[in-house]
């Protein structure tokens, strides 16, 4: 006769108070990592141990060797830390961060572009994830976290596209305005109003074939030079990554027609015919 | 009279377009691969209202049968099929005559049959814009190997460096031309404007090689890239055609004011300006230059800015 069944607790081995806040769940066994990304693999790592006990005699830490098991997918692993070392240096939320390590994945099984170096091909999959965020970033603002060349991230950027038979949409004025005029320092007006300038002079073709860039930096330009909060060409050309002969250059052209660019509702600080020349 | 109706199963319709009775008309089929070398079909000498009659019925089953190919083929293809636009006809410009003993009387042929997925773009309608050819790449072999250091120091204008580069460097004035001159006896030949003009620089630098006393032959003189331009004279709405062509298209300010338009059919990658000029490159021979131009014109005419 049977005595007694199912006798084995599989509850959680720990004890949990529901009102203790833990930040860590103690019924998990093993690191949350997302296998999505990894591959699945079951492997167990033995990290640097903290506290006396984990060095010996010499002082060399015991269970020296952190054996990485998952040696297929190891450069793989070392382009999502890269990714996520670069995104950290620019504050990217944890979404775009995510798409970027989709798409290296997608990029990496696909092989076609091997020979690349993988840290090019990162740089790439973070420019291309914000683009498809709808946040965009320059080629310059990726260069300036990662080591590789502009020409390098725009090359892998365009093969990528191609090997992955997507595109992205093409990048406006009004994409980088919040993000230039904050780093400036700009009020909200201002913001508006160089988002207005930008905008009306892109319809009125006022700029054929300048990059919206120079647009944009141009219409902060004269939106903050409307305003109390002036700031230089040199100032702008810093954040926004353009020559400050780019920004006259495009200032030029909007110049004359400044009057109907500014939005109906703009104080000004400076009125339309006192601004600069150049 | 088969024979013209037989259709090969693979990719190719060795269509015999109508009129092309006379031997040596070259064949041409939206389907075909650009330059393929069709050849002619033989001339049929039967008696004349017959011919009309059964030319007809030809084009007709031809176009069927194509029919079914391209829809056979797009299934296949998926989302990579080529705009529509790009089937615009491939034909001999226009008129084929077909010249039968007897009474039939001359006709100009309508041109090749369109798909019917194709907008009816009037193909008559030429743009009256002809590219003109800005350089041309051509390789030749001298067979025979080369000793650069001696070439270097007795041609005139010649320089060679090797640490920088592993190659003679030697110019002309007419044609005003460069050439890279390797060790292995070949020989690149760039910035002549015309097929005939770099072969007659390719042929002055062979004899140049040659009277600095290296048995230089001529062998296999080949023509390996064509770049052309033009102006359509109307500004462009680049935003618009990337949008609508987006898998031909690449357009990023950031990287180069220019669209890349790389087209399937023939060959050819176009840089397209919002001024309106643009470059054809990628060509190895000079009638697809003219080919992607006339093919790229309707399109960017639907692309003008209009203020």
């Amino acid at each position: 006769c049977v005595v007694g069944d199912r006798v084995i607790d599989v509850g959680s081995e720990w004890r949990t108070f529901s009102n203790e806040k833990a930040l860590k769940d103690p019924s998990r066994v093993g690191d949350a990592q997302n296998p999505l990304l990894n591959g699945g693999d079951l492997t167990t790592m033995i990290s640097k141990g903290t506290g006396a006990a984990s060095f010996d005699e010499f002082g060399n830490s015991k269970y020296q060797n952190r054996r990485t098991m998952s040696s297929s997918d190891r450069a793989m692993l070392n382009a999502f830390k890269e990714i996520s070392t670069m995104a950290d240096r620019i504050n990217l939320p944890r979404n775009i961060v995510d798409r970027t390590n989709n798409l290296f994945k997608q990029v990496y099984e696909q092989k076609s572009l091997k020979g690349r170096a993988n840290d090019a091909i990162a740089s790439a999959c973070l420019y291309i994830a914000c683009r498809q965020e709808g946040v965009p970033r320059t080629f310059k603002e990726i260069c300036a976290v990662s080591r590789i060349s502009k020409k390098e991230i725009g090359r892998c950027f365009k093969l990528i596209l191609k090997a992955l038979e997507t595109s992205v949409d093409l990048i406006t004025t009004g994409d980088f305005m919040s993000r230039f005029c904050s780093n400036l320092g700009l009020p909200k007006q201002v913001q508006m109003a160089a988002t207005f300038i930008a905008r009306k002079a892109v319809e009125l073709d006022l700029v054929p074939g300048r990059s919206p860039i120079s647009v944009a930096a141009a219409a902060i330009y004269m939106a903050s030079q409307a305003s109390a909060e002036k700031k230089t060409q040199k100032e702008i050309g810093d954040i926004a990554g353009v020559a400050d002969v780019t920004i006259r250059q495009s200032y030029r052209l909007i110049y004359p027609r400044a009057a109907e660019l500014f939005p109906p509702d703009f104080k000004f600080d400076t009125p339309v015919d006192k601004l600069p020349q150049l | 009279m088969d024979q013209n109706n037989s259709i090969p199963a693979f990719q190719g319709l060795v269509a015999s377009p109508q009129g092309a009775m006379t031997p040596g008309m070259p064949l041409f089929s939206p389907m075909m691969p650009y330059g393929s070398g069709l050849t002619p079909q033989p001339v049929q000498n039967t008696n004349s209202l017959s011919i009309l009659e059964e030319q007809q019925r030809q084009q007709q089953a031809q176009q069927q049968q194509q029919q079914a190919q391209q829809q056979a083929q797009q299934a296949s293809s998926g989302t990579s099929g080529q705009t529509p636009q790009l089937f615009h006809s491939q034909a001999v410009g226009g008129s084929t005559t077909t010249a039968l003993p007897g009474n039939t009387p001359l006709f100009t042929t309508p041109l090749t049959p369109m798909t019917p997925i194709t907008p009816a773009t009037p193909s008559s309608e030429t743009s009256g814009i002809v590219p003109q050819l800005q350089n041309i790449v051509s390789t030749v072999n001298l067979g025979c190997k080369l000793d650069l250091k001696t070439i270097a120091l007795r041609a005139r204008n010649a320089e060679y460096n090797p640490k920088r580069f592993a190659a003679v460097i030697m110019r002309i004035r007419e044609p005003r031309t460069t050439a890279l001159i390797f060790s292995s006896g070949k020989m690149v030949c760039t910035g002549a404007k015309s097929e005939e003009q770099s072969r007659l620089a390719a042929r002055k630098y062979a004899r140049v090689v040659q009277k600095l006393g290296f048995p230089a032959k001529f062998l296999d003189f080949k023509i390996q890239n064509m770049v052309g331009s033009c102006d359509v004279k109307f500004p462009i709405r680049l935003e618009g055609l990337v949008l609508t062509h987006q898998q031909f298209s690449s357009y990023e300010p950031e990287l180069f004011p220019g669209l890349i338009y790389r087209m399937i059919k023939p060959r050819i990658v176009l840089l397209i300006f919002v001024s309106g000029k643009v470059v054809l490159t990628g060509a190895k021979v000079r009638g697809e230059i003219y080919d992607a131009f006339e093919n790229i014109y309707p399109i960017l005419k639907g692309f003008r800015k209009t203020t």
